[in-house]
């Protein structure tokens, strides 16, 4: 369980603080998705670098099953939106990266578990390729592999579909919510695109202009659904996301 | 292969080169300047005069001289990079000297190391040394700051984040570098080898030159283009296989 109480984010250019984020709570249970959507500068990448570590100066508390959030202790796989791929190392040890930095022993069951999520993923025959010969969609695709051979303790990814276009990014969309029914590995990830957080966010929160404070948070119903366009409700749903993003996009 | 090509460009130009040469000794046909052919018949020749312990000295110069060169330029820039005292401290050091032409500096070298190799190796190491500085601490700050994230929030030591990134992202840099500093090297050598030494292919140069001896001082002449040009060719398969992600192009 990640339980997020009172953070907020400041930033200081030029002896300014600039209020970033927050103060924001929230709790996500293990074996969740969150879906972040908010207009863009709201925070949304803050909140996920608070998450992964990457910044280390802000207050209130983040704790990760009852510890103080340290990616030191937690495996925390984090997916920025450019994917984070080494440029210098092949897709293969890309996904190998998270296990050698965890200093972890690379058993056969480890093996097992890569070439078998490789091979899901589809990227087994890239394994030798680096990040520039591939398209977006397959270091996305190597991007997700990374994160779950390590099988973390909490996925984090910043607008991970949009640098793809339409056609890749629904195949992607699918592929990572069939990934996720496999291991429930609880996830927070930002996007701009209700559609996206409607098919892909077990609960949406919807956060207001900067400082990003959390707005409203939604029970999706519609989570994972298949041709989302054809149900009624996806209508109403977004319709009302809307309502409620240009609302809190004005406060 | 790219070291591959580069032979075949080199022996394009080398034929060109020669037919040239030969062109314009014949219509000059002074003795000053004699024909190819006539200079490497001689250099079999020579081969048994010891040409091969010149060519083993500055080797050893050149060697030396950019060994200690890289030692001292990549930890100097590295601290420059990566800490804000020593680079408030060595930035105007480096600033300042940069520009100085470090052969005015020969006599200096001279006085304080003796006629022996130390003072040649020092030399080389003053010219090159501040290129090496200069492209580290460039290439390290050249680092985008999303390139740390992944391994940030796999919570990565200092170490790990050298070895994966700071390492790998420089070397092109240093390579490059280290190709200019090459031919550099070699004329500093050369107009080094010219004072307080018996041994050296800059000595053997300037010495047959003296001698009125033309055949022997055009052979050197090409002995030591000969030696540039295979040190070019190291750094290529160097850089070929350390940089692999770099060379290879799409499909």
């Amino acid at each position: 369980m990640l339980e997020i109480d009172e953070l907020s984010v400041s930033y200081l250019p030029d002896k300014k603080a600039v209020h970033a984020l927050g103060p924001i709570s929230l709790k996500v249970d293990s074996s969740d998705i969150y879906a972040l959507i908010g207009p863009s500068g709201c925070g949304k990448s803050t909140l996920l670098h608070v998450l992964s570590g990457i910044i280390k100066d802000y207050q209130g508390q983040v704790t990760l099953n009852g510890k103080k959030i340290n990616p030191k202790k937690h495996d925390i796989g984090f997916i920025p939106q450019n994917f984070g791929l080494l440029a210098w190392k092949t897709v293969y040890k890309n996904c190998l990266l998270s296990l050698r930095i965890k200093e972890k022993a690379i058993t056969s069951s480890h093996i097992e578990r890569i070439d078998y999520i490789m091979d899901k993923l589809n990227i087994t025959s890239l394994r030798d390729r680096y990040p520039r010969e591939l398209s977006g969609g397959q270091k996305q695709r190597a991007a997700i592999a990374r994160s779950f051979i390590m099988s973390p303790d909490l996925l984090l990814m910043d607008e991970p579909f949009s640098a793809l276009d339409a056609l890749t990014r629904e195949e992607a969309q699918e592929l990572f919510v069939d990934m996720w029914n496999q291991y429930k590995t609880t996830t927070v990830f930002s996007t701009h695109s209700i559609e996206e957080a409607i098919y892909m966010g077990k609960k949406i929160v919807i956060m207001s202009h900067c400082p990003g404070t959390i707005v409203e948070i939604i029970d999706n119903p519609l989570f994972n659904t298949k041709n989302l366009r054809e149900h009624n409700e996806f209508h109403k749903l977004s319709a009302h996301l809307r309502n409620v993003v240009k609302k809190g996009w004005k406060l | 292969m790219k070291s591959l090509r580069k032979i075949k460009t080199f022996l394009q130009g080398f034929i060109l080169f020669n037919i040239l040469w030969y062109i314009i000794a014949s219509i000059i046909s002074m003795k000053v300047l004699p024909k190819p052919t006539d200079v490497y018949l001689n250099m079999n020749h020579l081969y048994g005069k010891s040409l091969y312990i010149h060519v083993l000295v500055s080797l050893y110069r050149i060697f030396s001289g950019l060994g200690i060169a890289l030692i001292l330029g990549i930890s100097i820039g590295l601290i420059m990079a990566y800490s804000n005292l020593g680079s408030k401290l060595l930035n105007p050091l480096v600033y300042f000297t940069y520009p100085i032409p470090k052969t005015a500096l020969l006599p200096v070298v001279m006085l304080l190391f003796g006629l022996g190799n130390s003072s040649k190796i020092i030399l080389i190491v003053f010219i090159l040394v501040f290129q090496v500085i200069v492209a580290v601490k460039d290439a390290v700050l050249n680092i985008s700051p999303e390139t740390y994230h992944p391994l940030t929030s796999l919570g990565a030591s200092k170490l790990q984040v050298f070895i994966n990134i700071t390492v790998p992202a420089i070397l092109p840099a240093l390579l490059t570098n280290l190709r200019l500093s090459i031919g550099t090297a070699l004329s500093i050598l050369f107009f080094s080898e010219g004072y307080g030494t018996q041994y050296g292919i800059g000595y053997y140069i300037l010495d047959s030159w003296m001698r009125i001896d033309y055949m022997a001082m055009y052979a050197g002449i090409v002995v030591i283009s000969l030696l540039g040009f295979a040190l070019f060719i190291l750094i290529d398969i160097i850089e070929e296989t350390l940089c692999k992600w770099k060379a290879t192009s799409t499909n």
